[in-house]
């Protein structure tokens, strides 16, 4: 990365668009990128990648990426959000590109939690975990978004990778990016950390996220 | 001069088709006209509107309160435009039970019989030519089922 | 009577030949009434014409975000809309607003609140100008016929993507529904569009700020580039004001009906003109303040409860008297305008 963008220390972020632009150089790609950016700890990468990158608003940066792709095909479409921005606010076009097939890479970030606004309950919350806004803990299950949007999308590539398994994870955006240059939806959800919303510290923040694949299976859908 | 004629009926019976005939007929006499269409919500069944001016002169606004002929085509329309009466000439749909009747038009070809009046009170006032509105006319429906019923409708509109 | 080259359009028709003719390639659009036609005409007009797009978005939401991400990538493209979906059309302009894209939306006013009706109104000018979580920093255009309404829509791309603000065509259900003659003639060469990001570029774009002072610096800059634009595309009618002691005020089709009661009321010799704003951001504030030190009263005539009004007063350095006739959701005619001023 160009410059060390101000994520939190232990954040899972980084580790995304690390990998993200190795990929994208190693395919020849990087010029040939627009990544756009939801709001969330999303946006805190607007300078991360010498790639154009822009931020957009909560929840939109999927149409954004919508248009520009109708509008320049060429360039691979990427859009980085949040589980909010992608599951609740945003689902809506999200679910509508799926479902039109629009040849944009969706890559979701699955921290459990809305991080920049201080931990409040996310679509991605688990029965029973406790935040800001769910102190007694949550009581409605988590969105699975790759599983929700398979039957809607037949040609898509939707997969579930983490942060702490980067062969899995460097494997799935490689296909993911293969999908979309062959004209087809893509989503990546990748199980990521967020120790300072967990208030967790080194092995703890790791077992969490194993704790999120018995919820969020990892794979390919 | 100006001239501002409102018609009026049930959706479905052929009002903006009318209003359209008389306006190219309008324009090919070199007027400018303008029309605008109103409407309830409904898809069907609502009252529908059309507000039509012609002048020698560039038309500012669309619609107006006080139409110098009115056409009502149904019961429905003479309750909506109750308010807008007319200065120079009433067509109303009630005075022609008759006439329409003894001649066996059916409802579909009513608007055909109101486009006949119209189109010879307007060549009367030099906006236009009955032949053009029958041309036109001809180009839009000649093709269609009931030509013929249209065709005599209007005709019969003519003579009255 | 000129009316030889003419054509007998509806407004919806208009607007879709004059996007053409400005170089839109691209449409994102959610139908609502009475914009509807706008998408449907550019569909029907894309069968025929190739290098026409269009998408059907899920919501205005989208369609206005869809119009960002195609104006990034150097697009000429557009949305239309009205009433409710311009409440939400906002978060897609508030991001042109504070990114400067060019972004250009025909907002086709309808009565409100809430769903209202889906006839008239005047009631979205707060929406165009101030809609958005920020200054109103976009270009507002209100014409007050077809011949303009093609007019505008030209101007609105040529300048948006000229300085980079977003512009709307503000009209109404009354101007697009209507059939006119319109005069195509208008003739100006087409503002080229150059892409925000390409493969040549290498940018990281923001438009969220760390710290106060750098949205403060970035506004600051961004008033100042408005108020250099403002310069160059005001745009104001002043109709028989000499010596007028009345000055009505109108915008949009409700400026054409005023106009018309105008040259009926000086017949009667009575000393009533018409200041009519046809860009209501910027707003002509000078025009408007050297006529009103020369008028006793101001009328203001509009399709809404006072957002005109406000805007007036806004811009008014100058004491004077303003009344005005307020007719939210419903048409003014003429005849009611001459009516006003009976014992003048």
């Amino acid at each position: 990365m160009s410059k060390e963008a101000k994520f939190c220390p232990g954040c899972g972020y980084p580790v995304v668009l690390r990998f993200l632009h190795t990929i994208l150089k190693d395919k020849k790609l990087d010029k040939k990128t627009a990544l756009g950016l939801d709001i969330g700890c999303s946006l805190l990468a607007w300078d991360a990648l010498p790639i154009n990158t822009f931020q957009t608003h909560h929840g939109r940066v999927v149409p954004t990426m919508v248009g520009l792709n109708r509008a320049k095909p060429e360039l691979l479409s990427i859009a980085l959000v949040g589980d909010g921005g992608a599951y609740a606010i945003g689902l809506q076009s999200l679910l509508w590109a799926a479902m039109r097939n629009d040849p944009i890479l969706v890559v979701v970030v699955n921290n459990t939690v809305y991080a920049m606004t201080g931990g409040q309950m996310a679509p991605t919350t688990m029965v029973g975990q406790k935040t800001d806004t769910s102190p007694a803990g949550s009581d409605q299950p988590a969105v699975l978004g790759p599983e929700m949007i398979r039957g809607l999308s037949p040609k898509a590539y939707l997969a579930r990778a983490a942060v702490n398994d980067i062969k899995q994870l460097n494997e799935y955006l490689n296909k993911a990016i293969d999908t979309c240059q062959s004209s087809n939806f893509a989503l990546v959800e990748v199980l990521s950390f967020c120790p300072t919303n967990w208030r967790t510290k080194g092995a703890e923040t790791n077992e969490r996220v194993e704790e999120m694949k018995r919820v969020f299976k990892v794979g390919e859908f | 001069m100006l001239l501002k004629i409102l018609l009026s009926g049930d959706g479905g019976q052929g009002i903006q088709l009318m209003s359209d005939l008389i306006c190219r007929a309008a324009i090919q006499r070199g007027f400018f006209v303008s029309h605008i269409p109103n409407y309830g919500l409904e898809q069907r069944g609502g009252v529908s509107l059309a507000f039509i001016q012609i002048s020698d002169n560039e038309i500012a606004y669309p619609k107006f309160s006080k139409p110098d002929i009115a056409v009502i085509l149904s019961p429905q329309a003479r309750e909506r435009v109750r308010n807008y009466e007319s200065r120079i000439m009433n067509y109303d749909i009630g005075e022609h039970k008759d006439v329409l009747a003894k001649n066996n038009v059916s409802q579909q070809s009513y608007n055909m019989f109101f486009l006949g009046l119209l189109s010879k009170l307007l060549e009367e006032k030099n906006i236009l030519q009955r032949e053009k509105v029958f041309e036109l006319l001809k180009e839009k429906l000649g093709k269609k089922p009931n030509w013929e019923e249209n065709k005599k409708t209007w005709l019969l509109g003519i003579k009255n | 009577m000129k009316t030889d080259k003419k054509q007998f359009m509806t407004g919806a028709e208009v607007v879709v030949r004059a996007c053409v003719d400005a170089g839109a390639k691209m449409m994102f659009g959610y139908p609502i009434t009475p914009g509807t036609e706008i998408l449907s005409h550019w569909i029907r007009e894309a069968q025929v014409n190739k290098d026409l797009k269009y998408l059907q978005t899920e919501d205005e939401i989208a369609a206005g975000f869809c119009v960002c991400g195609a104006v990034l990538a150097g697009e000429k493209t557009f949305t239309a809309t009205a009433g409710p979906g311009t409440v939400l059309m906002q978060d897609a302009l508030s991001m042109a607003d504070g990114m400067r894209l060019p972004v250009v939306v025909i907002i086709v006013q309808r009565g409100g609140p809430s769903s209202g009706t889906v006839i008239y109104s005047q009631q979205e000018v707060n929406l165009a100008i101030h809609g958005g979580n920020g200054e109103g920093l976009r270009l507002v255009y209100s014409p007050s016929n077809l011949t303009e309404l093609y007019e505008y829509t030209r101007l609105a791309f040529n300048n948006a993507w000229k300085y980079n603000f977003p512009a709307v065509v503000l009209s109404d259900g009354f101007l697009m529904k209507t059939r006119q003659l319109v005069d195509l003639g208008f003739k100006i060469k087409n503002f080229s569009a150059e892409p925000i990001i390409s493969e040549n570029t290498q940018k990281n774009i923001r438009n969220i700020y760390t710290f106060e002072e750098e949205l403060g610096e970035k506004l600051a800059r961004d008033k100042k580039d408005f108020e250099k634009m403002a310069d160059e595309v005001v745009k104001v009618v002043s109709y028989k004001v000499v010596g007028c002691e009345i000055l009505i005020v109108a915008h949009g089709i409700v400026a054409g009906a005023a106009k018309e009661a105008v040259d009926i009321l000086q017949s009667q010799g009575k000393k009533v003109g018409l200041f009519r704003p046809i860009t209501l951001s910027p707003f002509s504030a000078k025009e408007l303040n050297d006529l009103a030190r020369q008028v006793k009263k101001i009328w203001v005539v509009e399709s809404s409860m006072g957002q005109l009004r406000d805007l007036v007063k806004q811009n008014l350095d100058v004491s004077v008297e303003i009344d005005g006739l307020y007719k939210p959701a419903e048409g003014i005619g003429s005849d009611e305008i001459v009516k006003l001023f009976e014992s003048f």
